[in-house]
């Protein structure tokens, strides 16, 4: 058990569902997931589907997330937070199913299981976090690293391709709710949350939010958020629009 | 109401799994297996379109199945998938997770011809990845059935065992047991008196639950916290930070395991107590063995059968093979039964034949065969 | 009537292994024990299926066997594929339109169907001719009566005889053409 750490009054900064016995969170100093669970957490609270809210995190550092919440919570396995979720809200539709991933589990190892969700249209909403690297295995080159990017695994600089994700679930689903936020824009991606939220709750099927998040850890920018957050607001947003698709 | 029927053996693990009460089907098409998901998608089905109280859900590929299980499992009911060899070994990385988090999962596995793609209709070789798959140490519950009918009466009990125990359990079957068509008897539970194990969610279970998750999941696994209103929250993990940690997920298991195993192992033995040569075989090859010694009818021979691979029946192999001179092991795979049996003996000091058909079957005539030349 | 065991093989898409069910599937509609196997490939056109059907008073222990009572062949290369499971006395029936080479049959009394060329002159749809080798096979099987085919194949056909009523009976036709030809 985990006591808590945290002042008195921390609750009047977090979410009603955060679990505070859980916090200090376990990411890494300047991490992104923690705004992106916050916003989450807000988008939560202001529906009021706290009890109906069943998680699935991927592995990855959103495995971290796995006690954040008072939430139902599920760890699943690398790549298959999609289709645990999915197969839980066909069970239990009253449920609202979040799948909780990362890049890599969402575009390389589980790619299928999104891309093929979506094309079935099922009434699940996949976040997924970029940041643009394979984070929690030590920095490897994941389908969204920029091209030229230096990265464990490729040295010489990331090739040319990365993936557009709305685009591409735009091209297999009509219907979805699509849409890209972004962590330094925290009103926006509470309120893409609640909407992403607010689409399953009225069972409008598929939703997707990918949300550009920093790693100053893996991105070599730790202690100089300066360059953490040029990085993140200048080349990622060039590359990635934040925008409803 | 009890009912003779005439079925292909897939038709009847199809329903098998309707008279357990199973309620979702998540699978992927692979033959010799795929007639189970025409059944469940056909009984899913209705005039006006999906029913609400059955799920079949056809995955992108045995992986995605697997986790969907899992998914329908978490949100407490009953649920399978059905497969065979390349999407077996899919099946695994579910499986893995089934095992460390306690998740009653029903595989129903119709083995095909290995290794690789394979023949498509009969082997016994996945037997290793049934019983051992996975980056764990085997804390599933196996059934091989040998017959038809069988096919309905464990197609059945998997459902019950699963969820009393709560451990993933498999139907290994094979093809040409699948795809056979002949004579069942159908029944539903309440008739037989059996008493199926009620399945319970382990999320969004909102009313007080009647087993608690610390009675069954591996402590390190789970937190259950109250909220400010006191209702329960429920956060599972698999990732571990520390070999402590992961040794007690492994201790616990494996203390369950073994408690269950008490109730769980099952076997069969057959032919005359005196007879010199034990054979040990299973599932449809255990059935060409008593052919074998009825047809010959002269007390050579007597069957072991494990009905359960595991939880392996050990002790009760060690008392059957108590005045044997010899013992044939016979299965249409090279040494996958057969560890398990050598290891089941060790020091017994009693002489044993390995006859290993890898992918092919081993007719009747053949055992006889074996038996004779293994007499003197 | 002890176990009778039957192997039919042929060319994906002649109806080897609905025959195989059929013949199992009637046999049981009379009380018998029945057993029908399929064996096939991957090559659902362009390989050859087998199947093995047993029917018998005695529940039937194994679903393959090694020796048939009653051996078909449908096509040429269906000889190569289960000349092994002959062996004295089986009763032979071959597919004659396709079967010329009968040398591995020697020693075999072989009824040769021209099943192809009856179904198309006789039926007038050649398409029946595995319904002209079913009536043949149930000629030669003992302890069937031929009158539960007729339950039988309705039920195994009934969709495709709401699409074509006349199918129907030309397949009973041709069943009964098959019989008249083995029966004795």
């Amino acid at each position: 058990m985990v006591e808590t750490k945290m002042p008195p009054d921390a609750k009047l900064a977090f979410p009603k569902c955060v679990r505070l016995e859980s916090k200090p969170h376990l990411f890494c100093p300047g991490c992104g997931h923690p705004e992106v669970l916050k916003a989450l957490g807000f988008a939560i609270d202001e529906l009021g589907i706290q009890k109906r809210v069943a998680l699935g995190v991927d592995i990855g550092c959103s495995l971290l997330a796995w006690d954040f919440f008072n939430l139902d919570t599920i760890e699943t396995h690398h790549g298959r937070t999609i289709p645990t979720m999915v197969g839980f809200k066909r069970a239990k539709p009253e449920g609202v199913a979040i799948a909780y991933v990362g890049d890599g589990g969402a575009y390389a190892i589980g790619m299928s299981h999104l891309i093929n969700a979506a094309i079935r249209d099922e009434n699940i909403l996949v976040i997924v976090v970029n940041n643009g690297v394979y984070a929690m295995t030590g920095g490897q080159e994941a389908p969204t690293t920029l091209p030229g990017t230096r990265v464990k695994t490729a040295p010489c600089g990331a090739d040319r391709h990365f993936v557009r994700a709305p685009e591409m679930i735009r091209n297999v689903n009509p219907n979805a709710y699509i849409a890209r936020g972004i962590t330094t824009i925290q009103v926006g991606l509470r309120k893409t949350l609640k909407e992403a939220l607010q689409h399953q709750v009225e069972n409008g099927g598929f939703a997707f939010v990918e949300v550009l998040s920093q790693c100053p850890m893996n991105w070599g920018t730790l202690g100089r958020p300066e360059k953490t957050f040029e990085y993140l607001e200048k080349t990622m947003l060039a590359a990635y629009p934040v925008k409803k698709y | 109401m009890a009912e003779k029927k005439f079925l292909m053996g897939n038709e009847i693990l199809g329903q098998a799994a309707r008279a357990a009460g199973a309620r979702a089907f998540y699978g992927y098409p692979i033959t010799p297996s795929s007639e189970i998901a025409h059944f469940w998608a056909k009984e899913a089905c209705s005039e006006g379109g999906q029913k609400d109280d059955l799920v079949f859900l056809q995955a992108e590929d045995e992986i995605g199945a697997g986790f969907m299980l899992i998914g329908g499992i978490l949100a407490g009911t009953r649920s399978f998938t059905a497969t065979a060899g390349p999407g077996h070994i899919l099946m695994q990385d579910s499986l893995a997770m089934a095992e460390a988090m306690r998740l009653p999962c029903v595989y129903y596995v119709m083995q095909r011809g290995g290794p690789s793609t394979s023949t498509v209709i009969y082997s016994q070789q996945e037997v290793n990845l049934a019983c051992f798959g996975g980056n764990g140490n085997g804390y599933r519950i196996v059934y091989s059935p040998s017959n038809l009918q069988e096919m309905f009466d464990y197609g059945i009990r998997v459902f019950d065992v699963a969820w009393k125990y709560r451990f993933p359990t498999i139907l290994l079957g094979d093809g040409m047991l699948a795809k056979t068509l002949g004579e069942v008897e159908t029944y539903s539970v309440g008739e037989r008196g059996l008493v199926m194990a009620e399945p319970e969610a382990y999320m969004l279970e909102r009313s007080p639950r009647k087993r608690p998750i610390a009675d069954i999941m591996p402590s390190p696994e789970f937190e259950v916290r109250a909220g400010e209103d006191g209702t329960e929250y429920d956060c599972y993990r698999n990732c571990l930070n520390w070999e402590e940690e992961a040794l007690a997920v492994n201790e616990e298991t494996k203390d369950a395991f073994v408690k269950a195993a008490e109730e769980v192992t099952e076997w069969e033995e057959y032919g005359q107590k005196e007879s010199r040569i034990l054979v040990v075989a299973h599932g449809i090859v255990s059935a060409g063995v008593k052919s074998a010694i009825d047809q010959m009818g002269t007390g050579e021979a007597r069957l072991f059968r494990p009905i359960t691979l595991r939880p392996f029946p050990e002790r009760q192999l060690r008392e059957a093979a108590v005045g044997a001179d010899r013992i044939i092991i016979a299965e249409s795979a090279d040494n996958q039964l057969g560890r398990i049996v050598k290891d089941a003996l060790y020091g017994s000091g009693i002489d044993i034949v390995e006859h290993y058909r890898p992918s092919i079957s081993i007719l009747p005539e053949e055992i006889v065969g074996l038996i004779r030349s293994n007499a003197d | 009537m002890a176990n009778f065991k039957i192997v039919i093989c042929g060319e994906g898409g002649q109806g080897a292994l609905s025959v195989a069910e059929i013949i199992a599937q009637a046999a049981h509609t009379q009380g018998k024990r029945a057993l029908a196997m399929p064996f096939f490939s991957t090559e659902k056109r362009g390989g050859v299926s087998m199947a093995f059907t047993q029917i018998s008073d005695e529940p039937i222990p194994y679903p393959k066997f090694g020796k048939a009572d009653l051996w078909v062949a449908l096509s040429q290369r269906s000889v190569d594929r289960i000349a092994a499971w002959l062996q004295p006395g089986t009763k032979v029936i071959v597919n004659s339109f396709l079967v010329k080479d009968l040398s591995l049959l020697k020693g075999w009394e072989v009824s040769e169907i021209d099943a192809v060329t009856v179904a198309g002159e006789e039926v007038r749809n050649p398409r029946t001719f595995n319904m002209v080798i079913m009536g043949a096979m149930v000629g030669l099987i003992p302890g069937l009566d031929r009158s539960a085919f007729t339950e039988t194949l309705e039920r195994h056909f009934s969709s495709k005889y709401e699409k074509n009523p006349e199918l129907k009976a030309q397949n009973e036709k041709a069943f009964g053409i098959g019989y008249g030809l083995t029966h004795k």
